[in-house]
């Protein structure tokens, strides 16, 4: 029985509520409250329990928590095994939890992509037409925070799941049961999302700023308990990830061997491990002032409400690097081996990375320059911030460097990377307007936001993701996707997508603030024709489904290596065994060697024998 | 799978031909050059056309609000060519560099060398301090320069989901959107902006200036209306809540009056007598 496992997760977590709730009824009646069962404590900790009662039934106490109590767990090997069915359990296989990480947030991405379609049928003209002013704010907040986990959690949950272990020759990650359960809170979270319209949705957009969060429906403590639930597999994974590329590199793999995408990954996990507990703190604030009458944000008693801007954005703002530094990696992972030559001042690279990573969290209180913080903070908040665009523009040298004189070999993944260069550059752009106090001023909260960061992490995330999936497409599935169809993906969503967000900075800099239902009238030609585009940028995304659903079923079957490409990942079969190589690799040379003769970055398996090994 | 030569990893031959002149030819690699700056220039041409040609800014009408938009225009003008560069980079090596299906061949092994790295760093730094200094550091200097000496102060609290208007010295209050949030031109105005409820956030398109309504606070901005005029005139003559303050956020609004100082004088006069 295939779906025992979710079934008994489903059975677990369901007694798991029902404790926990009337656990926090039961502290109510003694303390002598009236409303016994009130909705928001009751459900808040009737979904810890739940939670708890959720992941054992679905597979932590078979193959983990047996151990607690003296009981052999499923081995790895074990867990790990099987076909189909492996995908709907507790497996601990690298590249079965990465296939779960990349369908269901796949699908998330559709789900957040039809909230922005009716956003856009509400806004194609001036006055109400098919959302309520509240549908709207609650389909408003769906999108952005769906999208939030998407960009945060796809390229490394998903692609650096399966490419990480493969491509720095190991079997597997430092903590595969870890790295399972980093999967299995993302269900819980999607489950609670989806329902906050049936607790009266959130009016609070992602960023849930107080009082308003405190006051308002209460879909917003759902919303709340998913994000920090959230918060917990993004942390579960950065440890993961840090531990995996420190500790189980194979021989020979240098530091400074390591495909860019491992070093992409490296930086995110570290920014990852470290911010996201801040914003799990907002939150956690948030949660205690709905259910326990706690008044951190309450100015009558004390609280204050801009305490919780600085700690949300000082999460926030380095979350964007989480989403935007694997996309650099992934991005110039694609370009390098369409370009037939070697990443161009991967060193460079490599430092940028990490300077993007001490400079992100310093940063924050760019989002608050007209919050009412303190003046003087104005001048410091902006210099750092514009700094970031050295080592930001290093990832354009490094990208433009690799293609100049290259070989370009103009497949769908080398499009959507190329495309990636050509959006990020008008997102890194407008970013300084927004850095910049005195336009950031007018700026702030309008759309030409809305269109800023839809280009760094749409036109620059989602471009560079597309270029990573149509890439290990063949890897991860066995099988080739159909070219045809991924170039006219590309270029549809390459056209509607810049018709649609390009009026946005239109519209911000005209008085459009955002996360607005409503408009003036003679806003309605530029919304008219973002509308269109939009649904334009949605249809791209029908072929995308249609090519992969279609070429996963039934397309050719791929071979090891259908790239010619030069690391690891492409040593071994596509798919690849459980344990990825045949025999430990050994890495002898640069990963991006194109056009060196006789250059060699690793051998893998019987072949290679003694004596190869590179002097250094 | 043969052995390894260190030396065409590590070895000079390869280091040394940063340019591409071995692989290209110098002459090849030059022309490659010339025709990318070309393109570049004509961008970058184009581009500026457009940016000195058309206003993207609507109207304005404070001193703060020119001070915003001068730096806006300044930073446009300076993306364009960063713009252009990219752009041209992209579209030069896409149209001479590609190959028609697999590549039989690898390009030249060019890692990036000192001088080309350094180049890059100096010019993108240098772009950096100078955004920075002008039209950053600068604007912001200017707007605070503006920011004291007030002639009227005007307080603004807002609630779900309207805005009340205060004039403390005339013992003036009103509420809107009914109401027109009047202001006198050619004087300096001081707002106080505060909450009763959520954050909301204070903004006059037309002034540029925006500041949040954090409730519990006094959070403070300034306005020196250069221009006498209403939403008739333009719709930046409006107060608009910039901060998601939940349901009705959208329709937060009042509209803005600017009248000259001796019709704003005989507006208190009147709502004093008339409150």
């Amino acid at each position: 029985m295939a779906f025992l496992p979710l079934l008994r997760g489903v059975l677990l977590g369901g007694i798991g509520f029902a404790v926990g709730s009337a656990l926090a009824a039961g502290i109510r009646a003694v303390s002598g409250m009236e409303d016994t069962w009130s909705t928001e404590p009751v459900f808040a900790l009737g979904y810890l329990f739940g939670l708890i009662g959720w992941l054992l039934g679905v597979g932590v106490w078979g193959t983990w928590a047996r151990e607690w109590v003296g009981k052999a767990p499923r081995g790895h090997h074990e867990a790990a095994a099987g076909g189909w069915e492996r995908y709907f359990r507790f497996c601990t296989d690298h590249k079965v939890i990465g296939v779960q990480y990349i369908v269901s947030f796949v699908v998330i991405f559709l789900l957040a992509g039809l909230a922005a379609v009716l956003l856009r049928i509400e806004l194609m003209d001036p006055g109400q037409t098919i959302l309520d002013a509240n549908n709207f704010n609650t389909t408003m907040g769906l999108h952005g925070i769906m999208m939030v986990a998407v960009a945060v959690a796809i390229m490394m949950g998903g692609f650096a799941n399966i490419l990480v272990p493969l491509m720095i020759g190991a079997d597997d990650v430092a903590f595969p049961r870890i790295n399972a359960l980093s999967y299995w809170v993302v269900p819980p979270v999607a489950v609670l999302l989806l329902a906050t319209p049936l607790m009266g949705g959130f009016d609070s957009g992602w960023t849930a700023y107080p009082p308003l969060s405190v006051v308002n429906a209460s879909g917003q403590l759902l919303f709340l308990i998913a994000f920090l639930t959230f918060g917990i597999s993004s942390i579960l994974g950065g440890i993961n990830f840090v531990a995996t590329i420190v500790l189980m590199r194979a021989p020979g793999m240098t530091w400074t061997r390591m495909p860019i995408f491992v070093w992409s990954i490296f930086a995110a996990a570290l920014i990852s491990l470290t911010a996201t507990q801040f914003v799990a703190f907002g939150l956690l604030t948030v949660i205690l002032d709905r259910v326990a009458g706690m008044s951190f944000y309450n100015p009558a008693e004390g609280g204050t409400a801009i305490l919780y801007e600085h700690i949300f954005w000082f999460y926030s703002h380095p979350a964007v690097y989480i989403m935007i530094l694997p996309a650099f990696g992934a991005a110039l992972e694609v370009i390098t081996h369409f370009s037939r030559k070697p990443l161009f001042a991967y060193k460079w690279v490599v430092g940028s990375f990490i300077a993007i990573v001490g400079l992100s969290s310093i940063v924050w209180a760019h989002h608050l320059f007209t919050s009412g913080m303190s003046d003087y903070l104005h001048l410091p908040f902006m210099v750092m911030t514009e700094i970031i665009s050295i080592p930001t523009g290093i990832v354009f040298l490094a990208g433009l460097g690799t293609i100049w004189l290259g070989r370009l070999w103009l497949t769908t993944p080398m499009l959507f990377g190329l495309g990636f260069l050509a959006n990020f550059v008008v997102g890194g752009i407008t970013g300084i307007f927004l850095a910049d106090v005195p336009t950031d001023i007018h700026l702030q909260d309008t759309y030409f936001i809305v269109a800023h960061f839809h280009y760094t992490i749409m036109g620059g995330e989602i471009f560079a993701l597309m270029a990573a999936v149509y890439f290990w497409f063949p890897k991860i599935t066995g099988r080739m996707y159909n070219e045809t169809l991924g170039k006219v993906h590309f270029y549809t969503m390459f056209v509607a997508y810049t018709a649609t967000f390009v009026p946005m900075f239109w519209l911000g800099v005209h008085g459009m603030n955002r996360r607005v239902a409503d408009y003036l009238p003679e806003l309605a030609d530029m919304n008219l024709l973002a509308s269109v585009a939009s649904f334009a940028l949605a249809a791209s995304f029908g072929v995308f489904v249609v090519n992969l659903a279609l070429s996963w079923a039934r397309g050719p079957v791929a071979s090891s290596n259908p790239w010619k490409a030069r690391t690891l990942e492409w040593q071994t079969s596509s798919p690849p065994p459980l344990e990825n190589f045949v025999q430990e690799p050994r890495v002898t040379g640069a990963p991006y060697d194109y056009g060196v003769p006789g250059s060699v970055h690793a051998v893998v398996g019987a072949a290679g024998g003694s004596g190869e090994e590179e002097q250094r | 799978m043969g052995p390894v030569p260190a030396i065409a990893v590590n070895g000079r031959p390869v280091r040394h031909i940063v340019t591409g002149a071995i692989w290209e030819g110098r002459r090849e690699l030059k022309q490659h050059l010339l025709y990318a700056a070309i393109l570049w220039a004509l961008f970058t041409l184009v581009g500026e056309v457009i940016v000195f040609s058309y206003n993207p800014l609507p109207l304005v009408a404070a001193e703060e609000g020119e001070i915003v938009d001068h730096a806006f225009k300044v930073l446009t003008v300076m993306a364009v060519p960063v713009f252009a560069f990219v752009v041209a980079t992209v579209a030069y090596s896409v149209f001479r560099f590609r190959r028609r299906g697999e590549p039989g061949e690898d390009g030249p092994p060019i890692r990036g060398s000192g001088p080309v790295i350094a180049t890059w760093l100096v010019v993108t730094t240098a772009l950096t301090v100078l955004v920075i200094i002008f039209p950053g550091t600068t604007g912001l200097l200017e707007l605070r320069a503006k920011a004291k000496n007030e002639d009227l102060v005007v307080r603004a609290e807002g609630s779900r989901w309207f805005w009340k208007v205060t004039y403390p010295e005339h013992n003036i209050t009103i509420f809107g959107p009914a109401n027109e949030l009047m202001l006198p031109k050619d004087r300096r105005v001081r707002f106080e902006v505060t909450s009763t409820d959520v954050v909301h956030a204070f903004w006059v398109p037309a002034f540029r200036i925006k500041i949040d309504a954090v409730p519990g606070r006094v959070t403070t901005t300034y306005a020196n209306p250069t221009l006498a005029g209403g939403q008739d005139l333009d719709s930046g003559f409006t107060l608009v809540c910039a901060e998601l303050c939940g349901t009705a956020h959208a329709l937060m609004k009042m509209p803005v009056r600017v009248v000259e100082p001796d019709e704003f004088d005989a507006w208190v006069a009147e709502k004093t007598a008339n409150p």
